[in-house]
């Protein structure tokens, strides 16, 4: 008795669902006519281009509120992070010695990154500035006038500028380099006008320990002022960022190795206790000989 | 003699006390758990176990993942929990003020146990004891009489009988109900004492059969529960269906199935609206304060809306339309009917008092009266005072009270020497007094009684103060009066006096009533005059308002067919222009077979018709006349009636006051007992109680309920449509790959935080037109959520919103440095925490944490455009077909305090907790508050236009799809 009655129903759903899809007596088609089907298509083409038309018209109008060359706010970026290359995941650098493919990957992606650096390409695009000071170069009553880089040349990167380097960074012989780079924020002046570089250290003490002795280029990890400002990429095309080589020597192998590396500048805060990264850089260690 | 106390006790402990067993409840604790999972609930419970989940898989991946996840699983358990007491707290507070109502006072009862009299608590009373009962008290059990001295009982709650019923030790019928013998538990000895036998106790009691009985009628969703699952299951269906949808497209675009569950989760929680439900219960509990205010005390909230869609009342008469005491309506005197006033206070009586057969009609009104004013009494209006004796001597006792003053100093100057009460025999009911004139030394002999009776000991009448002989014609006139006051359904009493001649009767004459030494024949006739419940002053405006709101009004009565047609008449229940299929065969002068019945539109259908009825031919009865009183009929043809009513799927309210009332009301759609009439067995059965037992009060309760229903649909949509401007980033951020534009925690904050007031203060809205004047909803075709709301709500305003909000959210990011163009597809890269030197559209450098930041700022900038297009959807809400400038923005205040409460949770969020990054909210520049403003200025502009095209063009496609 019951299936029966469910039977029924259940046939009576495909009927009314039938009749819903295409209903024969009234000509409707998911329960409206042809009519009412073009109205309602029409409806919604006119109203969703309508919307379209404000949404663009509003996002152009904000569009004007942001300039080209500056961003409208920069409060984000008050202290620039510190970042390494090559860049791994979890920023861990590994090194198999024996195993060429744990290594080649990084050395291939350092090579990449440190072409632009090559001083035939600075030569001819970059000028030669005076050190210790910053590179300034206001419009002039000149809007938006395009801006100058200064030279940051590979050589001198020293060991570590892989030029003509038969160990590949170090990374064959277990003497990676590491290279430290700052982010670049737009009219920032780094330093305060005063002399900065970039330390590095173990975490912990026995972090200290295992890391060894290591080198730095340019020597004490200096970065020069003539690298700042920056003007942004728009109008400073040719922007080389400065960098810092770290090469270690003789880390204890098979040992994860905490290294933080900050930098010492007048305005830049380091202590930052949310952002790990601001104004430092922390990152893992490994060198792995059998 | 009675039982002994051990005995008793014995019985006592096999039988169990004396009462009524209170209607089954439903365990607090599963009442609690149904609003844990009932609604959304299950849906947040899901999300809560995928983000546990993702969880779980987080961390068999990677030990140190981060609690995230786990965090808004917790804050969803918790919001379903807070929710669920909530609805519950809401829920126990109606039901409280109920069974406060509902509390008995402990009822006495005179016991003879042991060869003595005691009192004793009812509920001790068992099986054999000896009770006795005198007028005034409650019968505590059902009781065999084995003595007793004019005894009457008021059976009216239990059988339906309005007449005082007398009992007496003898047998006389096989079926209990209509034996004399048995007086039932729960009903009134109304005068005589008794002296029975308790023959049952408690639930066994012919009462706990009827009460166990309406336990037994299925109790059925309510409408608006029906609606509200409704809606549930649209939303849950497009949540679900959504949800899924993207989780597929997810999967398909390589997304990681843990970030795909982490999707479906933000899809559930962004189109829950997880307010909402917490809304309407609040809203309903408004509602139903504001009309406890109206004398209508509502039992369960779901019903404040029930009242709302009622198609059909099912009214009593007595007490509800009417006032229910006799008051005195006509008199005839001098060959000419007069009008007394019948209204609450009868302070106008306006007819002529000047004739001398009025002085003689007002003392045998005055004198041959049994009923006094109850002592102590002095201060209340004669209206209200309590008076000792029967219904119609308690009318003719205050009529003459109001007429003449001081009744019962007249009666003392006129000092009774002898009096036959009334009885059933002779019909009439005679007295004599010495007169207050000290000349005049003879004794009045006062009468009154059935018309016909006293006509028959008549052999004069008075006419303006002179007796005339009562020849041919008066008595013609006196049949003619007499007629037509019946025909108007009232009962008629006459009066006739004669003063006893001095010589046969001097002052030392000794009266005997038993042996009748003295004339009853050959009076002097006076007068007429007749009683009748009045309806209720406000009864026939609110019938009419009824009929204006498309709800049938039945009424339902135990009275006689003549007196029911009268008082229908008289409130409009039947309209001054309708007739029966008898009316109309009396002005033809043709058979009642002859009659086409569709040329009637009224019906009066008495409870003997309907009992030899089927049910097709009241569904026919039904369905043909408008215009129905059912008469004369039992308490258990009410049941039959209402069902009869919901077969024509119309939503019945029913009116009761009787125990055995109780299945109808509980059948009903919406019970209302009375409050003051009502018994405790009603007062449980019903969803409703009228504390002032006014029919007029029903349908102002009408009116609220279709009010909020309006209102509802109003907050639902004002609900909805924020569901689209939180869903759209998450669908967003999966196809396009933004960073995310706003967090499930952030979303969790607009749906219980900045809109929750607002929406609570759509229940304080007006009405936009007179709701009064349009058909009660069709329950099954006028949904709350429609197509039109929902396809208005969602891809309308809802998109608009979600514009809107969108661009507050690429304000800030290309203000910060991320023009539009450098975010699609950024997500991957903005998501990774060992990226910390992410380029943005001007070469500057980000880390995570600076990212992340921006990226609380984008969330917060998202809410607060949300929360600004929502002031708009606030105020478009006001009204679904009318201008807001034809409403009034400023009518009701309530939005302004939402709209204020709005703002300033979205300020505390924004500065008060923006450094609190656990909440994700951070400080927003002030200007950002504004980016939305011209979103929001859309919004009500298009609304607007969308109404004036309503307006405009009714019934146009336009109507058809943008009326919500």
């Amino acid at each position: 008795m019951v299936i029966q009655k469910e039977k029924k129903s259940c046939g009576q759903v495909v009927e009314e669902w039938k009749e819903f899809v295409w209903n024969p007596r009234t000509h409707q088609f998911m329960g409206r006519t042809g009519t009412s089907w073009a109205f309602i298509l029409l409806f919604y083409l006119v109203f969703y281009g309508f919307l379209t038309a404000m949404f663009s018209l509003t996002m152009w109008v904000m569009l004007q509120t942001v300039s080209d060359h500056t961003p409208k706010y920069q409060d984000r970026l008050a202290t620039p992070g510190l970042m390494i290359r090559p860049k791994t995941e979890n920023l861990d650098v590994i090194v198999n010695v024996s195993d060429t493919e744990s290594w080649d990957q990084h050395v291939q992606k350092l090579n990449k990154f440190l072409e632009p650096y090559n001083d035939s390409i600075q030569a001819q695009k970059n000028d030669v500035c005076r050190p210790g000071r910053y590179y300034e170069q206001p419009d002039n009553g000149v809007l938006n006038y395009p801006k100058r880089a200064c030279q940051f040349n590979r050589t001198q990167l020293g060991n570590c500028s892989g030029i003509g380097d038969p160990t590949h960074y170090g990374y064959s012989t277990g003497q990676p380099c590491v290279f430290i780079k700052m982010n670049r924020v737009i009219n920032f002046y780094a330093g305060a006008n005063q002399s900065m570089n970039v330390t590095c250290a173990g975490k912990r003490d026995e972090d200290a320990e295992n890391l060894g002795n290591f080198v730095m280029f340019p020597a004490n990890g200096n970065i020069d002022l003539m690298y700042f400002p920056y003007y942004g990429k728009k109008f400073h095309v040719n922007y080389t960022q400065p960098l810092v080589a770290v090469k270690f020597l003789n880390v204890t192998p098979n040992v994860e190795v905490n290294v933080e590396c900050r930098i010492n500048a007048a305005n830049i805060a380091t202590d930052d206790e949310r952002d790990k990264f601001a104004g430092r850089v922390a990152f893992k260690l490994r060198i792995n000989k059998t | 003699m009675g039982l002994s106390s051990t005995r008793a006790a014995e019985l006592l402990a096999r039988d169990g006390p004396n009462a009524l067993s209170p209607p089954k409840q439903t365990p607090e604790i599963i009442k609690f758990l149904k609003q844990m999972v009932g609604g959304f609930s299950i849906l947040l419970w899901i999300g809560a176990f995928l983000c546990w989940i993702a969880y779980g898989i987080q961390y068999s991946n990677n030990m140190s993942s981060s609690l995230d996840s786990v965090y808004l699983g917790a804050v969803l358990v918790l919001v379903v929990i807070l929710t669920g007491i909530f609805a519950y707290y809401q829920e126990a507070k109606s039901t409280n003020i109920m069974s406060s109502f509902s509390k008995m006072i402990p009822q006495q009862a005179l016991v003879i146990r042991d060869s003595e009299k005691k009192i004793l608590p009812a509920e001790q009373l068992v099986v054999g004891d000896i009770v006795e009962i005198k007028g005034g008290d409650q019968i505590p059990a059902d009781i065999r009489v084995l003595s007793c001295q004019g005894c009457r009982v008021d059976n009216s709650s239990l059988t339906g009988e309005s007449e005082p019923q007398s009992r007496s030790s003898e047998f006389t019928h096989e079926n209990p109900l209509e034996t004399k013998n048995i007086c039932f538990y729960s009903t009134t000895c109304l005068e005589g004492t008794a002296t029975g036998m308790v023959i049952n106790t408690g639930d066994r009691t012919v009462i706990g059969h009827i009460a166990s009985l309406a336990s037994g009628v299925g109790n059925e969703k309510t409408p608006i529960a029906i609606e509200i699952e409704h809606f549930v299951h649209i939303v849950a269906g497009v949540a679900i269906s959504i949800g899924v949808l993207f989780f597929i497209i997810a999967v398909s675009m390589k997304y990681h199935v843990l970030d795909s569950i982490i999707f479906l989760i933000g899809i559930i929680v962004a189109n829950v609206p997880e307010g909402l439900l917490a809304t309407v219960t609040v809203t309903l509990s408004l509602t139903a304060k504001r009309m406890a205010k109206k004398n209508c005390l509502v039992k369960n909230l779901e019903a404040v809306e029930t009242l709302g869609s009622t198609s059909i009342i099912c009214s009593d008469k007595t007490g509800t339309l009417t006032q229910n005491r006799m008051t005195v309506a006509h008199l005839w005197f001098d060959h000419q009917i007069f009008m007394a006033d019948t209204s609450e206070n009868q302070s106008n009586q306006v007819f002529d008092q000047s004739s001398g057969t009025w002085a003689s009609l007002s003392k045998v009104i005055t004198l041959c009266n049994r009923a006094e004013f109850k002592p102590g009494q002095e201060s209340v209006p004669i209206m209200k005072k309590v008076v000792v004796g029967d219904a119609s001597e308690t009318a003719l006792l205050k009529f003459s009270e109001v007429i003449l003053g001081d009744v019962m100093q007249i009666r003392k100057r006129n000092r009774k020497v002898a009096e036959i009460p009334f009885n059933s025999t002779n019909k009439f009911q005679l007295s004599i007094h010495e007169t207050e004139d000290p000349g005049d030394r003879r004794f009045l002999l006062v009468m009154k009684g059935a018309p016909e009776r006293i006509l028959e000991r008549c052999s004069t009448i008075m006419v303006h103060g002179q007796e005339q002989p009562l020849d041919e014609s008066a008595a013609q006139a006196f049949h003619t009066a007499y007629m037509e006051l019946g025909g108007l359904g009232e009962r008629v009493l006459g009066f006739c006096h004669l003063y006893l001649p001095a010589d046969k009767f001097p002052e030392t004459y000794v009266f005997d009533t038993d042996a009748m030494n003295f004339p009853t024949s050959n009076l002097c006739f006076v007068g007429l005059l007749s009683m009748i419940d009045p309806p209720r002053s406000t009864v026939p405006d609110a019938v009419t308002k009824c009929r204006g709101a498309g709800i049938k009004v039945i009424m339902v009565t135990g009275d006689h067919p003549i007196t029911a047609k009268a008082i229908a008449k008289s409130v409009g229940i039947i309209s001054a222009n309708s007739e029966t299929v008898e009316d109309i065969a009396n002005r033809l002068n043709i058979a009642v077979e002859q009659v086409n019945k569709w040329d009637a539109k009224a019906a009066v259908v008495t409870g003997m018709e309907l009992k030899d009825m089927s049910p097709d031919q009241l569904d026919e009865i039904l369905a043909t006349y408008s215009e129905i009183v059912f008469a004369r009929t039992s308490p258990q043809q009410k049941l039959i009636i209402v069902e009869g009513c919901q077969r024509q799927d119309a939503v019945v309210a029913v009116t009761g006051d009787g125990v055995n009332d109780s299945p109808a009301l509980k059948k009903a759609d919406i019970g209302i007992a009375m409050g003051i009439a009502g018994s405790d067995a009603a007062k449980n059965a019903a969803d409703m109680v009228l504390l002032d037992d006014n029919f007029a009060s029903i349908v102002t309760g009408v009116e609220e309920g279709r009010l909020i229903f309006d209102n509802l649909k109003k907050t639902i949509a004002y609900t909805l449509t924020k569901n689209i401007a939180e869903l759209c980033p998450f669908l967003i951020y999966i196809i396009v790959g933004l960073p995310l534009p706003i967090g499930t925690i952030t979303i969790l904050f607009i749906d219980l935080g900045t809109d929750i007031i607002p929406s609570i203060a759509l229940a304080y809205e007006k009405a936009e037109s007179d709701i009064m004047n349009r058909k009660p909803r069709h329950k099954k075709k006028d949904r709350l959520v429609n197509m039109p709301l929902a396809v208005y709500s969602y891809l309308h305003i809802g998109l608009m919103q979600a514009l809107g909000a969108f661009l507050v959210y690429f304000t800030v990011y290309a203000q910060e440095g991320f023009l539009p163009s450098s975010l699609i597809n950024l997500r991957v890269e903005w998501e990774k925490d060992d990226v910390n030197d992410l380029e943005d559209s001007y070469g500057q450098e980000w880390t995570r944490y600076q990212r992340q930041y921006l990226e609380w700022t984008g969330y917060t900038a998202f809410f607060v455009g949300i929360m600004v297009q929502q002031i708009a959807d606030l105020i478009i809400r006001k009204t679904r077909r009318n201008s807001i400038f034809q409403q009034g923005l400023f009518r009701n205040k309530v939005i302004w305090v939402g709209i204020a409460s709005q703002i300033i949770i979205a300020l505390i969020l924004c500065y008060g907790l923006g450094s609190v990054t656990a909440l994700s909210f951070t400080t927003l520049r002030p200007q950002y508050w504004f980016v939305a403003v011209p979103h929001a200025i859309l919004i009500w502009v298009y609304d607007e236009m969308r109404k004036l095209f309503i307006r405009l063009y009714p019934g146009s496609w336009w109507d058809k799809n943008m009326y919500y």
